[in-house]
This record gives structure tokens, sequence and C-alpha cells, in this order.
């Protein structure tokens, strides 16, 4: 009990400046949610630009974004539990909230993007195991089981639930195995889901490889979100961040990246399609962007041990990669995809304030986690010395 | 037994009566249109318009023609949108129609998406809105009736049978009057096969149809025409969604079979190596000082 007070006295005096920012991510929060129930009472017409030429919008690019972005969770578990690196056990408590508040946002997201929202239900009541959509929606739900699980023992520890703790703490390696599964099927499935816009997704994405393209960019991007909040979580809070170890995350990165851009360009090659590049249409430009700003910059920053060594280097390293994900992900799912001539999506006002909304909820919990949970952050240096 | 449709586009008139007969036999309401410089019109298929006859000025080896299609759903024999809908919502018969169970549907779109053809539509107008789109008449199908669209059409374009059979007639007008059509009957093989089979004078890319991937699209024209989509995209003739179907059957056990078996093997070997007891806890290792 005293270490608990201890804790919170220490986590005591706050700023001013943080109380602001506290203040002004709850009023984001608030705005999103008082707009989702909104959407819920009037529908997706009335709330969104949706459209039969849109029928998926903003909300499934951040989903399809999100997702990836938050397998930092599972790829650092599978580190530390599977393949029993002890070092980095010290990252794991705020990269796997980080990635379970990842997965709250995508399933609330969901349920506003679908039509008959009441029913969702109906996905457990009702199943196409041919559909990847239902194997996606069954993997996200277990999976957040899962990272609740994951997460589990860092809140028990703090509020001193022994026995909880103990019981947790035993099937440990059960549910982290259990959630590297599932996140190998969910991730690659995200791909697979593209597979049917044969017909319709630009020949410079569509790829019978898709499942295996999206698992490749899934652990890299993950990898730069546990590299992120690692970084930026420990330096908010006036901690030191443990650059030698991400350092190390950063050239796995770096790996994974670099065999996903061999193999794309060696799918376009084999397809025949490497002219495509080369069209000077906007679509390719598009890809090349993706390209420089997602694969060949990251991989050209963090496999340099100079530059990786560095917070500022890996710093620009991830946010590059993460941003070519974004960009990836944003192209699969919105602009490569062909439309009718003449019609055009800007998302609306509301669509953008849920997702705003939704992040702000997403990093105020994570600011106050790291603020008021003991363990979150790991001991102090004073301590750890 | 498997029915089908074979729509003629060069006995079509565009007197439009098979959009009307649709509204009147699914009891659809109007809509509100604006003249957008086409008789075509309502412009585009919505929740409440299942079938248009969409209007095209094509100039093909020095000839204008102005092309009807009547644009419905295509009821494929190996449909996208029932492999892409994650509750079975998507269903076919065996008698050809695709159908849509309002009941098990969450919403999710992704039949919209999935569709070649493009399709399925939702009503965006409410606030809790379903899929709609042509269901091929199936109550009057379980009749014993043709479909409304195809009982009304004055001209002989429209003609409904055995699938077998709307194929022989197809295949057979275009050898008795061959300076009449494009030598291709559209549905026999696109995207696995359609219940609904299409003959034309002009190319099937002009009127906006994906084409089979053989089959060379002409982009330049295509881009110059005024209803245009981006481009042309092509189908093979096996249907992409069984690529999805044997994918999710084999490959999702695979994957879940093939990750566990590594990651047995990955804490075989470092419990063998005997490398860093992990704690079993989410929590740092470090103890926390200061207690």
């Amino acid at each position: 009990m005293t270490t608990r007070r201890a804790q919170w006295a220490r986590s005591l005096p706050v700023s001013w400046t943080e109380v602001v920012v506290y203040l002004l991510l709850l009023a984001l929060a608030a705005l999103g949610l008082g707009v989702a129930i909104v959407r819920f009472m009037r529908g997706l017409g009335a709330t969104t630009n949706l459209s039969n030429a849109y029928p998926w919008g903003i909300w499934i690019t951040f989903d399809v974004f999100i997702v990836p972005f938050s397998a930092g969770a599972f790829t650092l578990a599978a580190v530390v539990y599977i393949l029993n690196d002890e070092r980095y056990h010290v990252l794991v408590p705020p990269v796997v909230l980080a990635g379970l508040l990842g997965y709250i946002m995508v399933c609330a997201v969901l349920l506003a993007d679908l039509g008959l929202p009441h029913r969702f239900y109906n996905i457990i009541a009702f199943l196409n195991p041919e559909s990847f959509m239902f194997e996606i929606s069954w993997c996200v739900m277990l999976y957040t089981v899962v990272l609740v699980l994951e997460f589990s023992p860092v809140v028990l520890e703090s509020l001193g639930w022994e026995g909880p703790h103990r019981l947790v703490r035993s099937f440990t390696v059960v549910f982290v195995s259990a959630g590297i599964i599932l996140s190998s099927l969910h991730q690659s499935s995200l791909g697979s889901m593209w597979l049917l816009l044969q017909d319709k997704l630009h020949a410079l994405w569509w790829t019978p490889l898709l499942p295996l393209l999206f698992l490749l960019t899934a652990i890299a991007g993950g990898l730069c979100m546990a590299i992120l909040v690692s970084m930026l979580l420990p330096r908010a809070f006036g901690r030191p961040v443990r650059t030698h170890l991400l350092a190390n995350l950063g050239r796995a990165v770096a790996g994974f990246l670099a065999v996903y851009g061999v193999l794309k360009l060696l799918d376009l090659l084999i397809a025949g399609e490497l002219g495509l590049l080369f069209t000077g249409s906007t679509l390719s430009f598009l890809f090349w962007a993706e390209l420089l700003i997602g694969v060949a910059g990251p991989v050209a920053i963090l496999s340099q041990s100079r530059l990786r060594e560095t917070n500022r280097g890996l710093l620009a390293g991830a946010s590059l990669a993460t941003l070519g994900l974004a960009l990836n992900r944003a192209n699969i799912s919105m602009f490569a995809i062909w439309r009718p001539r003449g019609t055009v999506y800007i998302p609306h006002w509301m669509e953008v304030a849920i997702l705003v909304g939704a992040v702000a909820a997403a990093v105020l919990v994570l600011a106050l986690a790291a603020r008021l949970l003991p363990t979150m952050l790991g001991p102090t240096e004073e301590e750890a010395a | 037994m498997s029915k089908a449709m074979l729509i003629d586009t060069t006995r079509c008139t565009a007197c439009r009566g098979c959009q009307v007969a649709c509204k009147q036999w699914n009891d659809l309401p109007a809509e509100k249109t604006r003249n957008l410089g086409s008789y075509q019109n309502p412009y585009r298929l919505s929740a409440y318009t299942w079938t248009i006859v969409q209007m095209r000025e094509v100039e093909y080896e020095g000839r204008l023609f102005w092309s009807f299609l009547k644009r419905q759903c295509m009821h494929c024999l190996h449909p996208a949108c029932v492999s892409a809908c994650p509750v079975g919502a998507m269903h076919k018969l065996p008698d050809g129609p695709v159908l849509y169970n309002d009941a098990r549907c969450i919403g999710c779109r992704y039949c919209m998406t999935a569709c070649p053809f493009r399709i399925p539509r939702f009503e965006w107008d409410k606030p809790v809105g379903y899929i709609r789109k042509c269901h091929f008449c199936f109550d009057r199908l379980a009749e014993g009736l043709m479909p409304a669209c195809v009982k009304t059409c004055p001209a002989g374009a429209l003609q409904f049978g055995e699938r077998e059979e709307m194929i022989a007639l197809a295949e057979q007008r275009l050898k008795a009057q061959p300076e009449r059509y494009i030598q291709h009957v559209y549905g026999k093989e696109e995207g696995g096969g359609t219940s609904v089979l299409i003959l034309s004078a002009v190319p099937f890319a002009y009127l906006g149809l994906p084409t089979l991937a053989d089959h060379p699209v002409p982009s330049e024209q295509e881009l110059a025409m005024p209803f245009e989509y981006l481009g042309v995209p092509s189908l093979g003739r096996e249907p992409v969604a069984k690529l999805n179907d044997d994918l999710a059957r084999y490959g999702t056990p695979g994957i879940a079979i093939g990750v566990a078996a590594i990651l047995a093997g990955l804490q075989w070997y470092s419990k063998r190596r005997g490398t860093g007891q992990h704690t079993g806890d989410a929590a740092p290792a470090a103890k926390e000082s200061g207690s």
C-alpha cells in the first residue's frame, strides 16, 4: 500500500500545461461521442458523405491503418514471451496498452460504420467462413480480449489484487501465443479482403500476394508503433528513453520493409506490370510516394546503426514508415479503387470528428495510464540503479 | 435448373418499360431526378431503382451507335457478394437469383465494395439502411413466371429461360446475323459466368462492362466518353471469388496451424537454450523499489 501511495504522490504535482492538454483531449473525445450519437440517430446518409460510389470512406481507411499500426503489441509480445528476450520486457506495458486502445478505437469506429449497428451481434450468430470480413471481425474481437488479458497484470498489480494477478501471469504464454496466431490471421486477412476487388483495384496494388504483403507491413508498422510509443510517452513524462533497445527494433523494421519492398517489386516484375510505374498517372505517383516514403526512406535511415542509435534517427525512420503504411492502406482502401466518373468523396466533418474523438480518447487514456499506473513506464533511472 | 436472361442490346428501343415494370412489381417509389443531358433516367441505379437502361453514344468502326444496355444485377454463378458477406446475408438460389436476406445483414457494405459490376446499393436516406438490388423476381420465378422486366419488354430485347437455352439462342443469333453483333456472348464466361447474358453491336468495354482479361480494352475511346468509369477493368474466366473461397477455406486453418507450430518450435528452442526465464508478466521484470 505504501508503494502505491508513494507512486501516487510521485505522479502528483501535475503542471498546468498537462492539465490543459488533458482537458483539450477530453473536449475532443466528448465532441466525437456527441457526433457519434447524432450519427446513430440520423443514419449514415445524413452524417457522412458516403455514397453508392464510395460505400467505404475514411473510417475504413482509418481501420485498415490502425490495425497494422497496433500490431506493435503482438510483435513485441512475440519478442519477449516467445523469443524470451527479457531486455524488451520493460517496453511491453505502454505498447500493449496502445495496441489495446487501437483495437478498441477500431471496434468503436466499425460500429459507427455499420448500416445496422444494433445488429452487430449477427457477426456471432451467422457465420460465413468464406468471408474474410467474417474472419477479421472474429479475430479482432478475440484479440481485443487477449490484449485486455495481456495488459491486466499492470492494472491488477497497481490495485494490489494478488490472486487474479498470479492467475493471469500463469497463463501469459498461452494467451500471448493465441494473440500471435489471431494477429497473423487477421493482419493477413485484411489484405485478403481486397482480393475480391481484382477488377476494381488498380494493378499496382492488386496481387494474390496481398495477404503476405499486409502481414509484412503490419509487422514493420507495428514495430514502428512500439518505437514511437516507447519514445514519445517516456519523453512526455520526463522518463528515460531506451534508445539502444529501440534501435534493435528499428533494425528489424528495416529488415521487414526491405523484404516487403523486394517482394512488391518482384511481384510487379513477374506480373509484367512494372511499366505501370512510369505512366505518369496520379496513381503511379501515389505508388511512388508510398514506396519512397514508406520503404526506401525508412530502410535508408534504419539500416545504418549510426542513424538508428539516435533518438532523432529512430523518430524519423519510424515516422516515415508509419506515414508510408498509412498511405499504402489509403491507396488500397480509397484512391486505387475504380469509381464511376464524376463521383467524388470528401469526408463529412462528422466523419472526421468521430475519428478525432476516438484518437483523442485513446491518447488521453494512454497518458493517464502512464501517469497513474506505477509500472507503466518501468523504473526510473535512480530506482533501477 | 439454372435460369438466365438474355439481353440483346441491338433490339432494345430504350422504351424503359422494364424500368417501370420493375418498380411496379417491387413497389419501388419514384425518384426525383435531374436532367444531365441524356435520356438515361434515373441516371444511376439506387436502392429504389434496381434496373436502368443505360444510353451511350458510341463511335465504332466509323459508325455512330446509340447503344442501350439494361443494367441490373448480373446474378453471377459464383458471386463475389456471396463470398464477401460476413453473415451470409447474400446467397444464390439454385435456379439463378442472388438474394439478400434483410434479417441477417449488419450493413458493412462489403458486398458493394466487392461486386465487380457495382450493383448493390444502400438505403443512404434512412437512419437504418439496408442493401437493395435486383432479385431476379425470385418470387415470380417460384410461381413459374418470368421476371417482370422480361414479361413487359415489347421489343423482344429480353428473353428468359434455361441458361443453356439462352446461350444457344444467343449463339444462334450471332451466327444468323454476324454483321449485326460483336461475336461474343457476354456473361457466358466473364467472372466465371453470369445468369444475365448480353449481346452487343459494339465492344462490351464501350458499354462500361468489365471485359475478359484477354479481350482488348479500347482505353483512349473509353476515357473520352461522358458517362465513363475511370477505366474498364477486366474479369477473368475463373471467378476471383473462387480464389477468395479457397484461400479462406484452406489458408485460414493453414496459417493458424503453421503459426502455432512455429511458436511451439521457438518455445522449445529457447527453453533448450535456457535463455532468460521470463516472468510471465506484462509488467517490467525489474521490481519497483521505494517500498
